[in-house]
């Protein structure tokens, strides 16, 4: 044994320094995560108590002489009956009384195609500034009165606006993130339905017997387990009733109803499974109350387990907690009111950006990293492909951006000639995972053990049999981590979309196959890039909402991060069983 | 007889492996088409290349950096043959101990990244390589040794011609000089036409190159301690419980979006960067009032993104040294900070460095938190507080207007991105070979 005395002192310190050394290292890297979601946090918070709204207000008030009326269409040229944009004029009329008798105009109002173009009119005594006012779809026409009397404004042709006459949104009554109604909302009504939320707390109670198992309630189930046909009547009844509940007297569920019969499949699963594993415990005539066995004679019991774990999970955020998450899928950008702004046109845009990608990027991902582990020789053809695929993912985002820009984008020469769309947004997306999806793979396929190999090849199977039914299921979970991690990764780029032409503003939801359809709304955006852009407007407002938009797209890869771990760790569990 | 039949699945599976060869060869033929087509329209109307003499350059600051790295390969002439002299060369020449060294390198940090003689730097970097040598030479005639360097010569030869070429050119012209010589970037000026090239507009890359390797090494300099650091204490020193807590908040801070660390940049350490501007700008240290974005800002920001790419991928290497050499060094008699110091770090070295090398081609890469953080004005300064560009930045502010094709500016992206692209190629190249000798090695 060294006694401790017996280190030179020297030395000891050297080992203190160092262990403080790491300690810095791993603590700056958990301050500095930590520091982020408080800068976010109060980003939000901040400028929203001090000085948002107030500010503003001022500032309006200062230019503006006596009264505005600002006039707000959700969607001022859309019919919402031929489901097409429109672009009718819409015909306002002003009327005001003085002294000298009333009087009446008519404002014409057109909607043009191109962006930014706001529409100004001025009432004063000798009448207003002009007859016809050209604005944009989605902005502001403002009408500013300097008269003394109020000034009726009545449309007479086109949809019908929403009138506000200040426009400005008030201090409490803009959401900047996802509000959370547990079990009841605002107004005090509850926000689940009966059935639905019985059919959770029942899983909920089934996992739990499932992980700390009591011999009496076990006994209930077995005895209860037998009356098959009650057990499946009771499930499909209460799940019909979550699908179809409005017309026998039950509130409705609406969509929630899928995940709530998902939830009884569970549960029925999970009984009998139970029931399954006593029974078998029984004739082996084991104690019950030996809680090793038990739960090793349950059949799949890490499988049932994590099917659970799932749904309780997205239960959860529908069934006891209603979560209302305007800013997420609701509202667009409002380039002039930040705290009405949402990120719907980039949320959904992300979603089918990642949804291409993927679709294109797995298959031949997973494909090559098949052909590289399995089956390629030690040629310099597959050394060459393994350099490629090992230097590709560390190129530069941004040049596979460059790449989709002349390749898919571009018209002529090269190119596809695809435009500025989100197909051309998620095949770049695609080619910039493959090398890490390929690379996963390539680790999942390594991780096979060579004697399940050689077993398969052992019973005479050919080489595709032994890969797709002795090498593959061994794989996927690993290949499923390597996914969603890479999947996570590029959804956080920006850089190659920016490139391939995202769009900073728009008003609309991404058409994924606009480039063939011929659609007019081709443009597209994702989270990243509409972060990017809200970096760049002014004001306090805009970096509140910047924030907002930064912790909703931070949690959307941490979600995602969380189900990698939790799908490699139970995995892992497995195998080493 | 079996009928020889088409192996289907090895075909297609074939194809797909090769489909990877296929878009390598789709990203070069893009990037090179696009370039050539850049240089050309510059070629049209200012030729392919010109060099512009001019002999009394060689007085300039270039000159004496080009005299020192010179006096430097001569030195090493005379003592590698002479090994006599060496045993009467004054001892604290020879002996030079680590803080003379640590001096040494603070004083080329200043020189490379704040003052504007890139040459003398260079040649203060040869100056402590000879020193170091001569201690060498010594110690190994006196051992009776024999100790080569095959690099050293030709590298100093290399670095003497170009700093007297540096030295003794007062311009470079065309297309191919202007492009990779000149300093003055400006591709959006005003011209009468839009789609043509006029006179005022310029295409010096140095401008982009500067700031980004200002950020890169910017970076590397605040992340291989705190990265490195980490992966020792992970591998060496920590419990199981701090490293399964310590391992996934790593990746969580990797898996950040490099955006929103942009944003992060913008809105706090860019404040706290020009406080620490305006104390260099109080006592004149700088002659210009600092910005909010700058290149200091940009290296921090990539140094806190690189940090757990360079702490995961030492800690695979450190752990990927064999256990019996950790063993070996306990059994005779070293403590733990001497295993560590003394053979561990050593043994994985070959893996740190590739881990930076990696970072440094991450960092020179990285795009949306440098824009960001570092401005959208090319400015070929080493004043680090000032707003300037990096080629990243570049092409990402360039395209984020509608970018017609056909455009100059839509060539000068490429051109961009093909010099971006070899830079960080050669250094993906250098880092995997680095790391698969390594691998054969254990």
């Amino acid at each position: 044994m060294v006694n401790l005395s017996d280190i030179p002192l020297k030395s000891r310190r050297m080992r203190d320094l160092i262990e403080k050394f790491g300690y810095l290292g791993l603590g700056s890297s958990a301050l500095i995560g930590l520091l982020f979601l408080c800068i976010l946090v109060w980003q939000i918070l901040a400028p929203t108590v001090i000085n948002g709204v107030e500010g503003e207000i001022s500032a309006v008030n200062e230019y503006i002489p006596e009264t505005e009326f600002i006039l707000e269409w959700d969607n001022p040229n859309w019919d919402p009956v031929t489901e097409e944009f429109l672009t009718n004029e819409i015909i306002l009329e002003l009327k005001w009384k003085d002294e000298n008798g009333s009087h009446s105009y008519n404002l014409e109002i057109k909607i043009l195609e191109e962006r930014y173009i706001e529409g100004e009119v001025y009432v004063s005594n000798l009448g207003i500034s002009n007859n016809i006012v050209n604005v944009s779809k989605k902005t502001h026409l403002s009408i500013y009165s300097n008269l003394e009397y109020p000034v009726e404004i009545k449309q007479i042709k086109g949809p019908v606006p929403k009138a506000d006459e200040v426009g400005l949104p008030e201090a409490g009554n803009f959401v900047v993130t996802a509000d959370f109604h547990i079990l009841f909302d605002d107004e005090n009504k509850s926000v689940f339905t009966v059935q639905d939320l019985f059919a959770w707390s029942l899983l909920l109670i089934i996992t739990l017997i499932i992980i700390y198992p009591k011999e009496g309630i076990l006994q209930v189930i077995e005895r209860g387990g037998e009356q098959k046909k009650l057990i499946w009547g009771i499930s499909i009844l209460f799940s019909l009733i979550s699908l179809f509940g409005e017309n026998i007297g039950f509130k409705d569920s609406g969509w929630k109803g899928y995940i709530v019969i998902l939830i009884w499949i569970s549960i029925v699963r999970s009984v009998f499974a139970i029931r399954d594993g006593v029974k078998r415990l029984k004739k082996a005539n084991k104690p019950l109350s030996n809680k090793t066995a038990l739960s090793q004679s349950i059949s799949n019991r890490e499988g049932l387990l994590l099917g659970n774990y799932f749904l309780l999970f997205f239960g959860l955020w529908t069934i006891p907690i209603e979560i209302d998450a305007p800013f997420l899928v609701e509202r667009y950008q409002n380039i002039f009111q930040p705290y009405s702004s949402g990120i719907r046109a980039a949320f959904f845009g992300t979603i089918w950006v990642m949804s291409i990608a993927m679709v294109v990027s797995l298959p031949v991902s997973v494909g090559a990293a098949i052909y590289l582990e399995e089956y390629a020789k030690p040629t310099r053809l597959t050394k060459l492909i393994q350099a490629l695929v090992t230097n590709l993912a560390g190129v530069p985002s941004i040049v596979f951006g460059m790449f989709g820009l002349a390749i898919f984008v571009k018209e002529g020469g090269f190119g596809w000639g695809l435009g500025q769309t989100v197909i051309a947004g998620g095949l770049t997306m695609g080619v910039m995972a493959m090398p890490i999806v390929v690379l996963a793979s390539q680790e999942a396929l390594r991780s096979v053990p060579k004697s399940i190999r050689e077993a398969a090849f052992g019973i005479g199977c050919t080489k595709w049999k032994v890969v797709r039914d002795h090498v593959l299921p061994f794989a996927i979970p690993g290949i499923l981590t390597g996914s969603i991690l890479a999947m996570s990764r590029i959804m956080g780029e920006a850089a190659p979309l920016i490139v391939v032409g995202a769009a900073s503003v728009i008003y609309f939801d991404p058409e994924p196959f606009a480039a063939f359809t011929g659609s007019k709304f081709v443009n597209f955006t994702v989270v990243p890039v509409q972060i990017y852009q809200w970096t760049g407007l002014e004001g306090d407002a805009w970096k509140s909402m910047t924030a907002a938009a930064s912790l909703a797209l931070i949690m959307l890869l941490v979600g995602m991060n969380s189900i990698a771990i939790i799908l490699r760790q139970h995995f892992r569990k497995r195998l080493l069983s | 007889m079996v009928k020889n039949k088409i192996d289907w699945p090895y075909l297609i599976l074939f194809l797909m492996g090769a489909s990877v060869i296929l878009i390598t060869v789709g990203i070069i033929q893009t990037l090179l088409v696009e370039t050539l087509g850049f240089f050309s329209e510059v070629a049209e109307s200012r030729g392919w290349f010109n060099i512009e003499w001019d002999i009394s350059g060689i007085f300039s600051n270039d000159g004496f950096g080009c005299l020192i790295i010179f006096s430097c390969l001569i030195l090493e002439l005379i003592f590698s043959k002479e090994k006599q002299l060496t045993s009467n060369f004054p001892s604290f020449l020879v002996n030079v101990n680590n803080k003379i060294k640590i001096i040494i390198s603070l004083f080329l940090l200043l020189f490379l990244f704040f003052l504007e003689s890139f040459w003398i730097g260079v040649s203060l970097i040869c100056l402590t390589l000879i020193v170091y040598r001569i201690s060498i030479i010594k110690d190994v005639y006196l051992r009776g040794a024999e100790e080569k360097a095959v690099w050293i010569r030709p590298f100093f030869l290399f670095c003497g011609l170009s700093a007297l070429l540096a030295s003794i050119t007062s311009g470079f012209g065309g297309a191919l000089g202007e492009f990779f010589f000149q300093t003055e970037w400006l591709p959006s000026a005003s011209c009468p036409d839009r789609r043509s090239l006029c006179e005022s507009m310029s295409f010096g890359v140095n401008g982009l190159l500067l700031t980004t390797m200002q950020v890169a090494f910017g970076a590397l300099i605040i992340a291989i301690p705190l990265g490195v650091g980490t992966a020792v204490y992970l591998s060496e020193f920590a419990s199981p419980r701090i490293v399964a807590i310590v391992k996934p908040t790593l990746e969580i801070l990797a898996g950040i979006p490099s955006v929103v660390y942009g944003f992060f940049a913008l809105i706090y350490i860019g404040p706290l960067v020009v406080e620490l501007g305006n104390i260099f700008y109080e006592n004149g240290w700088i002659d210009a009032a600092p910005s909010v974005l700058n290149p200091l800002n940009g290296a921090i920001v990539v140094g806190i993104m690189v940090l757990p790419l360079i702490a995961s991928l030492s800690e695979d290497a450190l752990r990927a040294v064999p256990n019996e050499l950790r063993e070996g060094s306990h059994a005779l008699g070293a403590t733990k900070i001497e295993t560590t110091t003394n053979v561990m770090i050593p043994a994985s070295l070959s893996g740190i460095l590739a881990s930076i090398i990696l970072a440094l081609s991450r960092a020179v890469g990285e795009t949306m938190a440098v824009t960001l953080a570092v401005g959208t004005m090319a400015a070929f300064t080493a004043n680090m507080f000032l707003p300037a560009q990096t080629m990243t930045a570049y092409i990402a502010q360039r395209v984020g207007g509608d970018l017609p094709f056909g455009e100059i500016g839509y060539y000068t992206i490429f051109a961009v991105g093909m010099y971006l692209f070899v830079i960080t190629l050669s250094l993906n190249l250098l880092g995997n070979k680095i790391l698969e000798a390594y691998r054969e090695a254990y």
